[in-house]
């Protein structure tokens, strides 16, 4: 496939739904699965066996995850970026292992484990990614290898690198990262003249965020950004499967631990939640085992009572972004949202009262973010150039200062690329390394914020304490990415910075993992191919029997037994063989050899209807 | 592709076009890494003032950013994303220094050569034993619930404040030709601002116990405890 064509595609990499989509001149378009204009959400489910092999991705992972819990891996999103230590309470709920990534020389990496196998959440991320760029590359006719993923503008770098290691691990070429708000903002590709301050509410299943924009002269301005990368429609979901649970225990004394008692009831959770958005009440029923049935019914009233927490959350985020961007309601002209939890009517009315104004909804709020992932990637291309993207960085950026404080270079809200530069020294005679621990988030302490990795300081020429000065650059660039470099101001010697993420990959390990992944995705094409061969192979086996059972009689007899044979030393052989080319060398080959007896048996079925049997 | 040197070439080093910026080109788009004492000022076009045009401002400002902002480079080498990147760093420091009055200011003044907040930590004389009077003012005000002499105390901090940026102004005029102690000066009257903002924000009620429930008149909202 050739790839000369600059295709840049757009994708929104969910925590429930992932959605491929570019951009022409005539605006942006989803591309669509294997099943037709309408199959455009990738359920960001996949499925292995249970030796750790993959086995399904989407909406068919999604129908067995009932089966096998926990080997279908879903909500991959929130693990993202994550140590096991960060991640506590979704380890509870998930019915699938996830364990500290072995071998990381200190490094909490959180990792699932199915069988024998694990997989970091970039791995399972890329397996998603590479069925996008699959759909784009059958929907363009050739090779695409460029693209804009869109992420939560609350992400912190850790996140964000994770979501660009799971590009690279899919072979892709992640051209920029971009916030989820603000490419809804571009999907509503407001007119370039016009002058708008927009606020974008977007709440999906496993994030919220809320971004304030202005939009003036084709300049889409960002200018504050707030929200809670672990809030969402899962967590009512949540609030449901804890109250049936408690009830279950109360009136029957039982306790749910299955995996597949909890799956069940996760997806009906789901039902409910979707249902009482256009109706009052919905009727739960939840056999229990021993003719034993759960009974109860859920109504509107009910549901909002146990969501208006988590919503409540959103509220107040929003009311924080209008203060950090200065501004009041009435400043605001247009409310737009964004992500499936905004199809609950409380969250929409709650939403209208905080920004008195019925928030704008033309455009299907599961599709928007990729949309707008399209628009930019056709603003990367060059298809359009007279809009420009301006975003912010959510989280202040620090370093830990001497007593474990938080000492803040670049505060949260600014825009984004930026840059802070510090000096630092060295304690000791002849020191030629220095550690910095780099901060990101707004408390106070070093240890209530979340640590970005140790940066080293190596080479530093030696000399007594405190003598040399290394001017250090931290450089937030367009994706909200961070990067560091450093110069020791006496020689004017850039110092190396080696980077230990604390809750990433190393870059050896990103390149690894992508060359794993396309063996992987080799062999499992290869074991796809074989799987198709035997398949029918044992279909034209089936039908030859068949065939000599009816007119064997037409051979002579030795032939008729030495077919016989070959037909049970190639069901033999088919069983062991896993060679897809050698396997369909000798099923040609046989189906030759069976030529003669179709032959005859064809000219003979001609004169049945006359009807001489001998 | 980068021009060192202390002078602006008046011609682009690539194509030839006459340059009207100090990191880009207008005719082919080339970036370069700003000669050494490249102010803010000179990085926008504007001339080195106190006195500042928001709209010029604002125009070059936008200007600018989408001259040197790294999405125009993507399918560009390496350095040329990374250099966009470090541009783009500058121009939005740029921006954001010279868009608030306090911080431009605070700029000329470490351009006339200081001191910085961190050489100079003073503030002007009996400035501190006032702002201890008014905090306690305020907090008997707070706690018996007096909403008409928080209202008070809210005015009279926000003159005393505008009369103490407005001498700051008169200084930044003219903060090329400034004399040591007329700078120093300057810096005392810099490292109070930031009290008598403390002092506002004390007297305005927390944004978030405040019910949004009727319309507001636009403009900034006027918020008030009580």
């Amino acid at each position: 496939m050739s790839d000369d064509r600059n295709i840049i595609i757009g994708i929104d990499l969910g925590t429930t739904n992932s959605l491929v989509a570019f951009a022409d001149e005539a605006g942006p378009r989803l591309i669509a699965g294997p099943g037709g204009e309408d199959d455009v959400l990738l359920p960001s489910v996949v499925a292995f066996d249970d030796a750790g092999r993959f086995q399904r991705i989407g909406g068919e992972a999604r129908a067995h995850a009932v089966e096998q819990p926990t080997t279908t891996i879903h909500s991959i999103k929130r693990l993202m970026g994550k140590g096991v230590a960060d991640l506590a309470d979704d380890l509870l709920r998930l019915p699938f292992r996830v364990d500290r990534r072995k071998g990381g020389d200190g490094r909490d990496v959180a990792a699932v484990v199915v069988g024998e196998k694990s997989f970091t959440p970039p791995e399972i991320s890329a397996i998603i990614l590479r069925e996008l760029k699959a759909r784009a590359e059958r929907h363009f006719g050739c090779s695409v290898v460029k693209a804009v993923i869109t992420v939560p503008a609350q992400f912190d770098d850790a996140q964000r690198q994770a979501t660009r290691d799971a590009g690279q691990i899919a072979g892709l070429d992640v051209v920029r990262i971009i916030n989820e708000p603000t490419a809804a903002a571009l999907a509503y590709g407001l007119d370039r003249t016009e002058h708008a301050t927009i606020a974008v509410y977007d709440f999906g299943g496993g994030t919220f965020d809320i971004s304030i924009l202005r939009l003036e002269e084709g300049v889409f301005e960002v200018l504050s950004t707030n929200g809670d990368t672990h809030l969402g429609g899962d967590d009512f979901d949540h609030a449901l499967i804890d109250l049936f649970t408690r009830e279950i225990r109360e009136q029957f004394g039982l306790d749910i631990t299955t995996p597949t008692i909890k799956q069940q009831l996760r997806t009906l959770s789901e039902s409910i939640k979707v249902r009482l958005s256009n109706r009052d009440s919905a009727p739960v029923e939840i056999a229990i085992g021993d003719d034993r049935v759960y009974r109860r019914s859920i109504t509107r009233a009910e549901f909002e009572a146990m969501i208006a927490p988590f919503v409540d959350r959103t509220i107040e985020a929003c009311s924080r972004a209008m203060k950090t961007a200065g501004l009041t309601p009435p400043d605001i002209q247009q409310v737009v949202l964004v992500g499936g939890s905004t199809r609950v009517p409380y969250v929409r009315r709650k939403v209208a009262e905080v920004f008195q104004r019925q928030p704008y909804t033309a455009l299907n709020p599961e599709q928007v973010v990729a949309l707008g992932a399209g628009v930019q990637a056709s603003l990367l291309a060059g298809v359009q150039r007279d809009i420009l993207l301006l975003d912010v960085t959510p989280l202040s950026l620090g370093i830990e200062t001497l007593g474990g404080a938080m000492g803040k270079l670049i505060p949260a809200s600014t825009r984004v690329p930026c840059r802070a530069t510090e000096s630092f020294t060295t304690f000791k005679d002849g020191q030629a390394n220095v550690k910095i621990n780099v901060l990101q988030g707004e408390r106070e302490l070093a240890k209530d914020c979340r640590s970005l990795g140790v940066f080293e300081l190596q080479g530093v020429p030696p000399m007594p304490a405190g003598i040399p000065k290394i001017d250090v650059t931290f450089l937030i660039d367009a994706n909200g990415i961070l990067n560091v470099s450093a110069v020791e101001r006496r020689s004017g010697q850039s110092a190396a910075v080696q980077i230990i993420p604390a809750h990433g990959l190393t870059r050896d390990e990103v390149r690894r993992m992508q060359a794993e992944a396309l063996v992987h995705a080799r062999e499992d094409m290869a074991a796809h191919h074989l799987i198709d061969v035997r398949t029918t192979l044992e279909f034209d086996l089936h039908k030859a029997r068949q065939m000599i059972e009816r007119y064997g009689h037409l051979l002579n007899p030795e032939d008729r037994d030495a077919l016989a044979s070959e037909i049970h030393d190639l069901l033999e052989y088919a069983k062991q063989c896993t060679d897809a080319h050698a396997l369909n060398a000798r099923r040609e080959a046989f189906n030759r050899r069976t030529i003669p007896l179709a032959e005859r048996a064809m000219s003979e079925a001609l004169q049945e209807p006359q009807g001489t049997r001998v | 592709m980068t021009a060192e040197g202390p002078i602006l070439p008046a011609k682009c080093l690539r194509c030839q076009s006459t340059l009207t910026s100090p990191i880009v080109c207008d005719g082919c788009r080339a970036l370069f890494s700003p000669p050494p004492g490249t102010d803010y000022f000179a990085l926008l076009g504007l001339p080195r003032t106190y006195a500042i045009d928001e709209k010029k401002l604002n125009a070059a400002f936008r200007g600018l950013a989408r001259a040197v902002h790294p999405d125009r480079f993507t399918g560009e080498s390496q350095e040329a994303q990374s250099l966009a990147n470090r541009l783009s760093a500058e121009v939005n420091q740029a921006f954001h220094v010279l868009s608030d009055p306090v911080r431009r200011a605070d700029y000329l003044l470490e351009l006339a050569g200081g001191p910085s907040a961190a050489e100079m930590r003073e503030v002007p004389d009996g400035f501190l034993a006032d702002v201890m009077v008014l905090r306690e003012e305020i907090d008997q005000a707070k706690s018996a619930d007096d909403g008409d002499a928080i209202e008070r105390h809210r005015e009279s901090i926000a003159a005393r404040r505008q009369d103490n940026m407005e001498q700051i102004a008169d200084l930044a005029e003219t903060s090329a030709d400034l004399g040591a102690p007329e700078r120093n000066l300057m810096r005392r009257l810099l490292n109070s601002m930031k009290y008598f903002d403390n002092l506002l924000q004390e007297l305005a009620a927390d944004p978030l116990a405040v019910q949004w429930s009727e319309p507001r008149p636009s403009g900034r909202a006027d918020v008030r405890a009580g």
